[in-house]
């Protein structure tokens, strides 16, 4: 087997069973360890606030984006394109298509993805400076900060050049795009659970533990 | 000459405290920044970057990876920032993204430096106070119900018939105080005893353990003895029956 058959078949296993196990272990340790640490949690638990923090925050109708006018909505804007174009994607639906899963369903037209793309590497080069001119951010950033902001960007960057053939002329890149642009993917997939970027899924629970908390004080949430 | 801090004590009190949502926020804040300007220490200090909620609550993260290897000129540092540049408003919290309360972050670090004996002194005798007296004042309780006692004589030569009830079963409500009041403004205690007295509230102090409503224990992340003062309070009120617990302004 070589590399490039070892990157699209086991690896990309490797890939997605380690972001859904290790998606799926951190979950599932949250969970026990607040039932055996931290019981008024459990106690307290109610929908309720769980639904209304949540909504709150998964919606840009919350207090941060009142007081950052300029930063939030990138955020989100960041995090819709970061979620919807790989999954979307015209060309990632039609290699589920012909997957053994099979599965199918309805895609992004390409120009949008390209648009979002596009966006999502904007922002992320506003991220990067921003941690770099801002001495607040700064200050607060370490190296893997930087080096999350390459590894998310990166399978976007490899894909746009991939879906438009700009770099098939360069010499290393043109033959191997496609094999950096899988490894990035893998690689980000890899470090979901592993890393900060677990605050994909972890969010969830801990915005709702303080929301249970705050909410049941009637504080804001 | 830095004195040696033992790590494994460090451990033995950060381990058992790692919650879920400890552990959760240590791995994830993004240092996203959102909570800068949302402290008033950040903006009193001209924006100092220092200042920023998520930087002050470095050291634990830093404590866990050093497993618990640093000195004590390391956990000076540590009582600089926990004490002197927040008082666990948490108001960062309101405005973080992931909820991460900082506050409670704090707290845990302030209870570790207490049990390295590393503690504000006014606050570490106020907590001495409560373990031996219930009370931050060191006031005893035959000196409490003597204060009660004259302040009623001296209310009722104002206010005819007025009583300061002690221990009345089934009142209405029991009514606690700042340990400072019968220590240093006895006056206090007459006037509120003059408005339950014209207001006709059926009212009463517990005598024991209990009536001081101050919890200075719970500054210095103290959570045994914060826990015992709030249960003696709570101990009166079933033990006199009473349907509420009003505390002092």
């Amino acid at each position: 087997m070589d590399f490039y058959s070892f990157v699209e078949g086991p690896l990309l296993w490797i890939a997605f069973l380690t972001f859904i196990i290790g998606t799926i272990l951190r979950i599932v340790f949250f969970v026990t360890k607040v039932r055996k640490m931290d019981k008024p949690m459990v106690q307290y638990f109610s929908w309720k606030y769980v639904l209304a923090t949540l909504g709150r925050w998964i919606l840009p109708i919350n207090k941060d984006v009142a007081k950052n006018p300029v930063f939030m909505p990138l955020v989100y804007i960041f995090h819709v394109c970061l979620i919807v174009v790989p999954i979307f994607l015209a060309s990632h639906v039609s290699l589920w298509e012909e997957s053994r899963f099979e599965w199918s369903w309805p895609a992004l037209p390409d120009a949008w993805a390209d648009w979002m793309t596009l966006i999502l590497m904007a922002i992320s080069i506003f991220f990067f400076l921003r941690r770099l001119i801002s001495a607040d951010i700064r200050l607060l950033s370490t190296f893997s900060d930087y080096l999350l902001i390459i590894v998310t960007a990166l399978p976007f960057v490899t894909g746009y050049f991939l879906a438009h053939g700009t770099l098939d002329s360069v010499a290393f890149l043109g033959d191997n795009l496609s094999l950096i642009h899988m490894l990035s993917g893998e690689l980000m997939l890899i470090l979901i659970p592993l890393t900060r970027l677990s605050h994909a899924f972890l969010f969830f629970f801990s915005r709702a533990a303080t929301g249970i908390e705050f909410g049941r004080r009637g504080y804001s949430m | 000459m830095t004195e040696s801090i033992n790590p494994q004590t460090i451990m033995d009190f950060l381990k058992p405290r790692m919650g879920a949502r400890l552990r959760t926020w240590v791995d994830i804040c993004t240092h996203c920044g959102m909570c800068s300007d949302t402290c008033h220490f950040y903006l009193a200090n001209d924006r100092d970057p220092k200042m920023i909620p998520a930087y002050k609550v470095r050291f634990l993260k830093d404590l866990l990876k050093k497993k618990g290897r640093v000195d004590r000129a390391y956990l000076d540092q540590v009582y600089e920032t926990v004490y002197h540049e927040c008082n666990a408003c948490r108001r960062c919290t309101l405005y973080c993204p992931f909820g991460i309360d900082i506050a409670y972050l704090i707290s845990i670090l302030r209870g570790l430096l207490t049990s390295q004996g590393i503690v504000p002194g006014g606050l570490a005798r106020a907590v001495a106070n409560y373990k031996e007296f219930g009370n931050q004042m060191a006031v005893p309780d035959e000196e409490w119900v003597e204060t009660l006692e004259w302040c009623e004589e001296e209310t009722a030569e104002e206010l005819v018939g007025l009583k300061i009830p002690i221990d009345k079963k089934g009142a209405k409500i029991m009514y606690t105080v700042n340990a400072r009041e019968p220590k240093f403004y006895p006056q206090d205690i007459m006037e509120v005893a003059k408005i339950f007295h014209v207001a006709g509230e059926d009212w009463t102090f517990p005598s024991g353990k209990g009536w001081d409503d101050t919890n200075l224990a719970m500054f210095i992340g103290d959570v045994e003895t914060s826990r015992a003062v709030v249960e003696n309070t709570f101990k009166r009120a079933e033990e006199l029956g009473v349907k509420q617990i009003a505390v002092t302004e």
